[in-house]
């Protein structure tokens, strides 16, 4: 019982979360209005608090945070403005990867429109191919293809193939097209 | 017939002897014949237990029931997830990332052979950004992992990405 009270006054009250300590007291006022706000139009505030102690631990100033952390926030108002308000956090998450990756928002919707499971994979998986130097429409364009019948797992195979075709030499986009075919075939028509 | 008639007596004689009165001291078989005529005399802590016994039972069931969470969608059960870095130089190795809020007491790596550094972490659905801090000091990313593009720190991270939901 008092386990859950205790619980109750961390959720509501941010500045109150014992992870705030690490940062410095001018910087964990600052992020706690920030973590306050967003969590005021019902985003998540986990992601930021992660960005503010992944920047306390790698020695970031806190001004450096701060921006991390206000920039995070808008770009989940983002990406729960393209997923809907249904969004959970790692497809808001996700989202935020994608975009940053070069995706538009209209790939976030059309994603979230053909794809029945939760797009936290799809998006993953755009950012990451993005990462490895495949350009972005054609990233994009093949996660739209796969994400109506690919399972999470044929999405991540996907991705590795890809990355594999890149390593050895192969141009990304080309890389991209060939194992989107490959792929495309073995999904089968009505699984998630 | 004379082996029996010898059983027989052998028999006879064992009885006979079983049944002699032994002459024990009064005083202590008073002390034995109090001891296992008291009420409490089984066990002292018997009692006790046989009241907690069922408490217990019902709490044992309860904490199976909610670390098996059934009425959990399946895909939302944490996996467990290995990570390794090849790192022979180093004196140590810790994994952090979004899983352990960045905190590198609560996921040290061990190290097995030829400095190869691995540790298994349990992730729910979602995505996480991570990286290796070698001796306290040094930030790597994993080169087996997609590299994070939103570098903002200045020290390179990875991500993971694990399926399924997770609200």
């Amino acid at each position: 019982m008092m386990l859950t009270a205790l619980l109750l006054v961390v959720v509501q009250n941010p500045a109150q979360d014992p992870r705030y300590e690490r940062l410095d007291p001018d910087t964990r006022a600052r992020v706690a209005v920030i973590v306050d706000s967003a969590r005021a139009v019902g985003l998540p505030g986990e992601p930021l608090i992660h960005r503010a102690l992944e920047g306390a631990m790698k020695n970031a100033t806190g001004d450096r945070i701060v921006d991390a952390v206000r920039r995070l926030a808008g770009d989940l108002g983002m990406a729960r403005d393209a997923l809907g308000t249904k969004a959970t956090t790692p497809e808001l998450e996700a989202g935020v990867a994608a975009l940053r990756a070069g995706a538009t928002p209209a790939v976030l919707t059309r994603m979230r429109d053909v794809r029945h499971a939760p797009v936290t994979m799809a998006l993953a998986v755009l950012a990451d191919l993005v990462a490895s130097g495949v350009p972005a429409d054609s990233a994009a364009a093949a996660l739209l293809v796969l994400a109506p019948t690919a399972r999470d797992a044929d999405l991540v195979e996907f991705r590795r193939a890809v990355e594999r075709d890149i390593a050895l030499g192969a141009p990304p986009a080309a890389a991209t097209s060939v194992r989107l075919d490959a792929t495309a075939r073995s999904a089968q028509p009505g699984r998630p | 017939m004379f082996e029996e008639r010898d059983d027989e007596d052998m028999l006879e004689r064992v009885v006979r002897e079983l049944r002699r009165p032994v002459s024990v001291d009064r005083a202590f078989d008073a002390r034995v014949m109090s001891e296992i005529t008291r009420p409490d005399a089984v066990i002292p802590v018997a009692r006790p237990l046989r009241r907690v016994w069922p408490w217990l039972a019902a709490a044992a069931v309860l904490a199976a029931v909610l670390i098996a969470r059934p009425w959990a969608h399946p895909s939302a059960r944490p996996d467990a997830f290995q990570f390794v870095l090849v790192a022979p130089q180093a004196a140590s190795v810790s994994l952090v990332g979004d899983f352990n809020d960045w905190d590198p007491t609560r996921a040290p790596m061990r190290s097995a052979h030829g400095g190869v550094w691995a540790t298994v972490v349990a992730l729910a659905p979602g995505r996480y950004r991570y990286a290796f801090l070698i001796n306290g000091i040094e930030w790597r990313a994993d080169p087996a992992a997609p590299a994070a593009r939103d570098d903002e720190f200045g020290s390179p991270s990875s991500v993971v990405t694990v399926g399924g939901r997770r609200s």
